[in-house]
């Protein structure tokens, strides 16, 4: 009838009503709901982690007592890991934007996309009902080492089955998104037509898949020698506390790289944006996220270099730890690469994305301390290792998820938030977050213990620095959350491509409609990030 | 849902792909080889501990239970491998013949493994009871794995053979047919990862010396 | 990785079809290298190490059995048993560096 197309309503618009977000199909749908629930148990983890900075500010027992300080940090790791960092990327930005950056409208298996959602959930009550009951929360550490895992009269059985049901999730959501990119690409893109955040996808995908499961029968195990008695690592009838050492990091080694890779995606799709150049070495960066992938499953004994191992086996181990530096020091090559001549926009995502770099630069060089055998005798255990990992999975991968918050705020909700308050923000997550963990890693050179509720008073200095940039820190956090709450509900409305941006998800409306694309999408010449007024273009 | 005027991608997710439906059992059963890789690896360092211990406990298995175990289940794989070949060649009732005869081998199996474990407890050899405390250590160790093991893979029978009962009642409603078979082939593979499992625990367990 | 056919499509495009004969004929080579292993370690010498390295050898032989011909990997496309490769090579190189630190302690 009339000349112009009839614009599609939005997803949000498509359906109304809770029973059509909890039994949705729709990835878009998918990605929120797992924002909103990896939101809340962010807020959750990180008050606890407030909790422990309060009860280090001072030596001695300030607030709660070490047993319950114990039960703090565990849950705090538990929630951390499991129920923030390891879904985060992938289940909220993966699920909404793969299909879309794929220029397709929907993941190989929607239904079992939501059942993935459900598992996430189902996990996370499980976790959440320890504080509920008998002894209360496990206070083995998220580790959950055996004897102490298989004797502590504290609620590890409903801990452990969380952390297994929340496995199936990460292993299911991998599995969905391995068919996805295999099966659901747009015609004429091949995998090095892919953006990069695809490829850290897939490489990550492929580490849930098979790393995953092994976690997954080793607290079986656990579970079994509570419930039933059998006593798989009870060194009375033979068996070996290592043993479940091994095969719990055969797991979660891999599993920070479940962490990193898709952070490191993020970060590939900012900087070519906010530099308006194509991506230096595409190749070297897509396919170091598989050798990074690849390596990764090799080196896991790093974190047994004191338990009891053999010298040999050590040794081995900490040769392989060298090995995984480097493709991740070819991606921070080629950022830094892309950056120059480019034509620098500073805004809010591209500051995440840097803070990423300078935050993982330090995390990943710590590492390389930790990864040298005779080096980490003296770190292991100290507050050295908690500096080391708080760098590259909270400044590192947390900073990356925040900054794909405020990279692709506009296109999921169709509006900006404050920008100024955004900078504010980020601001004051940076200085309170180096304020908060910087000092962690002096102390743990100088010989501070992790895990203790109390120190000697030679370390009373530092952790006052460490707990007062955890208040900027948190200031930071609620900042950030408020302005991106306020923008969502009343922020002015945005463009279809408010940072001109060259990746499909830019081609179709804030936000996208039910069905992601309303004609077919059109892939850039030359390639994912080639923009045409770049002076590296291709013509 | 999609109306006429609805732009509907060539590349859709909403589309049956049997390509992905295979791709994503494949990938599945990555994940369950590597869940009982996780004990066999547990199993391999033990009996490399305890050689002895593990020989030993190892004559209170019957040979022969687990022999005729092992050939039922090798019996069953070949039935739903048939079933898969009947079904592509249009012949539906032949396919579902094989299917129910495939369950029935499961069937067979958990029986025998019924009467394999409940010799066990007549013993006491079972964790809790008096003789399996009285075992020396590397024996309960074994049996530990033992019991976990065949425990794990039983459930994946009972799983698997569920699976095929679902799909013979699809193919009778007749929404897996000669043309759209991927629920067929699925459980299939399902049930060839239980026989491959199977046939690791069996010598592993039953023929040590 | 190009995709040639469209993502619609059933499963009955151009697919090889495993006959009666060639799953009877696995079946059969499957009882019998089930049977050998069980004479082997019933009657045969009591050589430990050897002993369950040719257990394992032969169930080996028969999974490669199950995995081409019944569960079709010999036809299907080349990236499923790149795949099965690629875990069964993972899971090896855990036992090998697990074993390794019993040996050496």
């Amino acid at each position: 009838m009339t000349g112009t197309a009839i614009e599609q309503p939005s997803f949000f618009q498509a359906k109304k009503g809770l029973f059509s977000w909890i039994f949705t199909l729709d990835h878009k749908r998918i990605g929120i709901l797992y924002l909103y629930s990896i939101g809340i148990f962010f807020l959750v983890a990180a008050a606890l982690g407030v909790l422990m900075r309060l009860e280090l500010l001072n030596p001695g027992r300030d607030l709660i007592e070490a047993q319950t300080y114990n039960q703090v940090f565990t849950l705090h790791g538990v929630i951390m890991i499991f129920l923030f960092i390891i879904p985060s990327v992938p289940a909220v930005f993966g699920n909404f934007f793969l299909p879309i950056m794929l220029g397709t409208d929907d993941v190989a298996f929607p239904r079992l996309n939501l059942f993935s959602w459900w598992l996430y959930i189902l996990g996370a009550l499980f976790a959440l009902s320890t504080l509920l009951f008998g002894d209360g929360p496990a206070d083995t550490g998220w580790t959950f080492y055996a004897p102490y895992s298989v004797k502590t009269g504290t609620n590890v059985t409903m801990s452990v089955l969380a952390a297994f049901i929340l496995g199936f999730s990460s292993i299911l959501t991998g599995l969905n998104f391995i068919v996805t990119i295999h099966r659901l690409r747009t015609p004429g893109m091949g995998f090095n037509q892919m953006p990069l955040f695809s490829w850290a996808l897939y490489a990550t995908s492929w580490i849930q898949l098979l790393a995953t499961p092994v976690i997954g029968i080793t607290l079986l195990m656990i579970v079994a020698e509570r419930v039933f008695g059998i006593g798989l690592f009870d060194p009375s009838i033979g068996g070996d506390p290592i043993l479940y050492q091994h095969l719990f990091w055969i797991y979660s080694h891999p599993a920070v790289y479940i962490m990193a890779l898709p952070a490191m995606g993020i970060v590939s799709e900012i900087i070519p944006t906010f530099a308006q150049r194509t991506i230096f070495g595409y190749k070297a960066i897509a396919y170091s996220s598989m050798a990074i992938a690849f390596v990764g499953y090799f080196v896991w004994g790093h974190h047994m270099f004191t338990s009891g191992m053999s010298g040999a086996a050590a040794i081995v181990f900490s040769i392989m730890t060298f090995f995984v530096a480097i493709p991740t020091a070819v991606k921070v090559f080629n950022w830094v690469a892309t950056l120059y001549k480019g034509s620098i926009d500073i805004q809010v995502p591209l500051l995440f994305a840097l803070a990423f770099i300078f935050n993982f630069l330090i995390g990943g060089l710590t590492g390389l301390v930790l990864g040298a055998l005779a080096a980490d005798v003296h770190v292991h255990d100290t507050y050295f290792v908690v500096g080391h990992f708080h760098y590259v999975m909270f400044g590192g991968a947390g900073f990356a998820f925040f900054g794909a918050l405020h990279y692709w705020f506009p296109k999921m909700w169709g509006r900006m938030y404050n920008k100024k308050v955004a900078n504010t923000a980020f601001a004051l997550l940076f200085i309170g977050f180096n304020a908060t963990y910087f000092p962690m890693l002096i102390l743990g050179l100088k010989g501070m213990p992790r895990r203790y509720y109390d120190y000697l008073p030679e370390f009373h200095d530092l952790n006052i620095v460490s707990t007062f940039g955890s208040w900027i820190l948190v200031t930071g956090i609620i900042v950030m959350v408020i302005n991106l709450l306020a923008g969502g509900l009343k922020g002015k409305k945005a463009s279809a491509n408010p940072w001109h941006g060259i990746t499909l998800e830019w081609q179709t409306a804030s936000p996208p409609p039910l069905l992601n694309f309303d004609k077919m999408p059109e892939l850039p010449k030359g390639g994912p990030y080639n923009y045409p007024n770049a002076k590296n273009a291709d013509h | 849902m999609a109306d006429s005027h609805t732009f509907v991608l060539p590349n859709s997710g909403h589309n049956f792909d049997a390509k992905a439906s295979k791709m994503g059992m494949w990938l599945f059963l990555l994940t369950e080889l590597l869940l009982f890789g996780g004990l066999f690896l547990v199993y391999m360092i033990y009996r490399y501990l305890n050689q002895d211990a593990f020989l030993l406990a190892s004559f209170e298995l019957n040979v022969w239970m687990g022999t005729i175990n092992t050939i039922v289940l090798l019996t069953s794989s070949m039935t739903i491998a048939m079933a898969i070949t009947a079904l592509q060649k249009g012949n539906a009732k032949l396919a579902i013949t094989l299917s129910w005869l495939t369950i029935l081998a499961a069937l067979g199996f958990l029986v025998i493994k019924y009467f394999e474990w409940s010799s066990k407890f007549e013993h006491g050899l079972f964790p809790g009871m008096d003789h399996f405390d009285a075992l020396p250590l590397g024996e309960r160790l074994y049996f530990y794995l033992y019991f976990f093991m065949t425990g794990l893979h039983a459930l994946h029978v009972i799983v698997g053979g569920v699976f095929i009962a679902v799909v013979i009642r699809m193919i009778k409603k007749g929404k897996v047919t000669k043309e759209r078979y991927s629920l067929l082939e699925n459980s299939g593979l399902y049930w060839h990862l239980v026989d491959l499992i199977w046939i690791y625990l069996f010598p592993l367990f039953y023929l040590i010396h | 990785m190009a995709e040639k056919e469209k993502n619609t499509e059933t499963t009955s495009a151009h697919e090889h079809i495993s006959s009666y004969a060639e799953h009877f004929g696995t079946w059969v080579a499957l009882i019998l290298l089930t049977l050998m292993t069980v004479f082997i370690s019933t009657f045969g010498a009591d050589l430990r190490t050897l002993t369950v390295a040719t257990a394992l050898f032969i169930a080996t032989v028969k999974a490669l059995a199950v995995a081409l011909y019944f569960m079709h990997l010999k036809y299907d496309a080349k990236i499923y048993t790149a795949w099965m490769i690629v875990v069964m090579a993972l899971f090896v190189f855990f036992l090998i560096m697990v074993i390794l630190d019993y040996i050496t302690r």
